[in-house]
């Protein structure tokens, strides 16, 4: 009887304990690990601090707004200064920690990182938009939300064309003279320049000679005056904000002429702040709205970077938040799906799965945020079939128009331009 | 005999799990009534000192591969961070950009450690950071080049000015863009702070 007793309240102390030590248990199961690798202090830090940020204040978001069906997500990330070799450590400490999706940054690491996140099966969703990662045959695990590169490129000199070109005195009586401005030495700037060559040969441009910019240009009057001779009508600039300021002015102060067409990283509310009037007529590739620009969804961004982030002030924060927002939105959906469907997302072998059972049932999703919308399929990544391209005027940025590629050039688009 | 002692016990047990219960169920942490901790700058140091160099990756080592590559800088920040709510929160987050010479970004900090700090208690926490002469250099070149052009300051002098001024208290460190976020119990709060280091 007495033995009884005992025995009982043995039993109820240790279920007391072992409720109360399952708890903890339990809910460390339930956490979704996502990894970051960010540029806040390199090469393209003038663009990498504001969208590390912005991924930051995503992620609190999401937690805060259900996770994914209820679990939260343990979001964890790093600087690696814009530097290969400390992007792979990185990685590789990342996956130690087992983390089932990575958020990297940019194309010279993303695109050395591919072979390898290929073999371990974890979707890295980048801020290289680079249209080497669009085919899924090569690079089966990588996506952005965004238009690619080359399609930013061919978008933006067809914009161009269309609007520029066509009102010229010259039009119909010349060709019109195109050159590229970039570093040719980094992934990011060379990615879209056979693409865009492509599409002014398609358009008719005549083609001048590229010119060598570096990311940290602060003096570029050699190379404005090597394009002086050829008499561009329109350039493009595809490195980003601060040393495409520093071309721009150049180009301004010596009486250049052409108009310029930028990639997306070179093209956000800091330009105007750095070019000045230069800057006035600059079009450039928007894959997303501006920082606080009237679009669905944006109202979401601006709170949480007051709530998250407020050591920054809202004036300084950019579209690389947006941009950020844009990789999180797609990454919360797709974890959602495979989640519902079964899939422990918690896993850190999870990613094949996350894959199929989530980004690659992505059609036409719409995030808003002035992006288009977003489909995957398991023979093409590329995101969005066509770009926004927007002109700085009068103090404003205004769109010029929503070039879609695929409509216009369907067959090309099918057969021709996946993957570069 | 025994079965007093098994009452006492299970007596015991629960009185244990309703005091427990009564103190962390005094006060609940609600949006109203937290209040926002104290954040300051209890010390800045150089836990390590290397001086001020660069190679350029034309110059060959004399062990390991060639590049371009600059002294390394660690900077420590201890902060102090005092609870003044009735109940223990916990500091989750800290994010801050080391700024020298006041406009000048050299690094961006961010941890997302946890650290308990009980009700009414203060606690330290510190934060280390490192920077080479080259990362502040692409940094300070894509974030600063036109700020250090108004100045007519060179990179270069800037570099070993800040590389010499800091370690010797010369040249101000300012902890700007800088934010702590705490929990207590469903509450989440992130603050804004800015702090001198010197």
């Amino acid at each position: 009887m007495k033995k009884s007793i005992f025995l009982k309240l043995f039993v109820l102390l240790l279920g007391v304990a072992l409720a109360a030590g399952f708890s903890t248990v339990a809910a460390a199961k339930d956490i979704i690990r996502i990894g970051g690798i960010m540029d806040t202090t390199g090469g393209t830090s003038d663009v990498g601090k504001d969208y590390a940020i912005g991924m930051s204040d995503a992620f609190k978001y999401i937690n805060d707004n259900g996770g994914v069906n209820g679990k939260k997500i343990k979001y964890t990330w790093f600087d690696y200064g814009y530097r290969i070799p400390e992007a792979i450590t990185k990685y590789k400490m990342l996956k130690r920690m087992g983390s089932v999706i990575i958020m990297g940054w940019g194309t010279g690491d993303t695109e050395a990182l591919s072979p390898t996140v290929n073999k371990d099966k974890i979707p890295y969703v980048s801020a290289s938009y680079s249209a080497h990662l669009t085919d899924p045959k090569k690079t089966p695990y990588n996506l952005f939300f965004s238009s690619d590169y080359s399609t930013n490129a061919r978008s933006a000199i067809t914009a161009w064309f269309d609007k520029k070109w066509k009102n010229h005195p010259d039009f119909g009586k010349r060709k019109p003279r195109f050159a590229c401005c970039y570093m040719f030495a980094s992934p990011y700037c060379s990615a879209p320049i056979k693409a865009i060559k492509d599409q002014a040969r398609l358009l008719g441009f005549e083609i001048g000679e590229d010119q060598d910019v570096s990311l940290f240009a602060l003096d570029t009057k050699s190379q404005i005056m090597a394009l002086k001779s050829f008499k561009p009508d329109v350039l493009w600039h595809g490195n980003t904000t601060m040393s495409v300021a520093a071309t721009i002015r150049d180009a301004y102060a010596l009486g250049l002429g052409a108009d310029w067409i930028v990639d997306n990283w070179g093209f956000d509310e800091n330009l105007p702040r750095l070019a000045g009037e230069a800057a006035e007529g600059v079009m450039g590739a928007t894959p997303c709205a501006f920082f606080g620009q009237n679009v669905k969804n944006m109202d979401i961004v601006v709170s949480s970077a007051e709530t998250y982030s407020p050591g920054v002030p809202l004036g300084k924060r950019l579209n690389r938040t947006v941009q950020a927002w844009g990789d999180a939105l797609i990454t919360w959906e797709a974890l959602k799906r495979a989640d519902r469907k079964g899939v422990d997302v918690t896993r850190k072998d999870a990613g094949e799965a996350i894959m199929k059972q989530g980004f690659e049932t992505l059609r036409n999703f719409d995030i808003g945020l002035g992006a288009a919308p977003i489909s995957f399929t398991p023979t093409d990544h590329r995101p969005a079939t066509g770009c926004r391209i927007q002109i700085w005027k009068g103090g404003k940025f205004h769109v010029v128009e929503d070039v879609d590629l695929k409509k216009r050039w369907p067959e090309l688009w099918k057969t021709k331009w996946l993957g570069w | 005999m025994k079965k007093r002692l098994a009452l006492m016990t299970v007596l015991i047990f629960g009185l244990s799990v309703a005091l427990m219960s009564c103190v962390t169920t005094q006060v609940k942490p609600t949006e109203k009534n937290f209040i926002a901790p104290k954040v300051s700058l209890e010390r800045f140091e150089i836990p390590q000192y290397d001086g001020y160099w660069y190679y350029a990756k034309s110059v060959k080592p004399t062990k390991g591969d060639a590049g371009n590559r600059g002294a390394m800088l660690p900077m420590s920040f201890l902060f102090n961070v005092e609870n003044k709510n009735p109940y223990p929160i916990l500091l989750d987050g800290i994010t801050f950009t080391v700024k020298f010479d006041k406009d000048f970004a050299v690094v961006t900090y961010t941890c997302n450690d946890q650290y308990w700090i009980p009700a009414g208690k203060s606690d330290h926490i510190r934060a280390t950071t490192l920077i080479t002469a080259r990362s502040a250099l692409l940094s300070l070149l894509v974030t600063g080049g036109f700020k250090l052009k108004e100045k007519g300051w060179s990179p270069w002098d800037a570099l070993e000015r800040w590389w010499k001024g800091v370690p010797e208290g010369t040249t101000p460190v300012h902890i700007a863009e800088c934010s702590f976020s705490f929990s207590a119990d469903g509450v989440s709060k992130t603050y804004p702070y800015e702090m001198q280091a010197q």
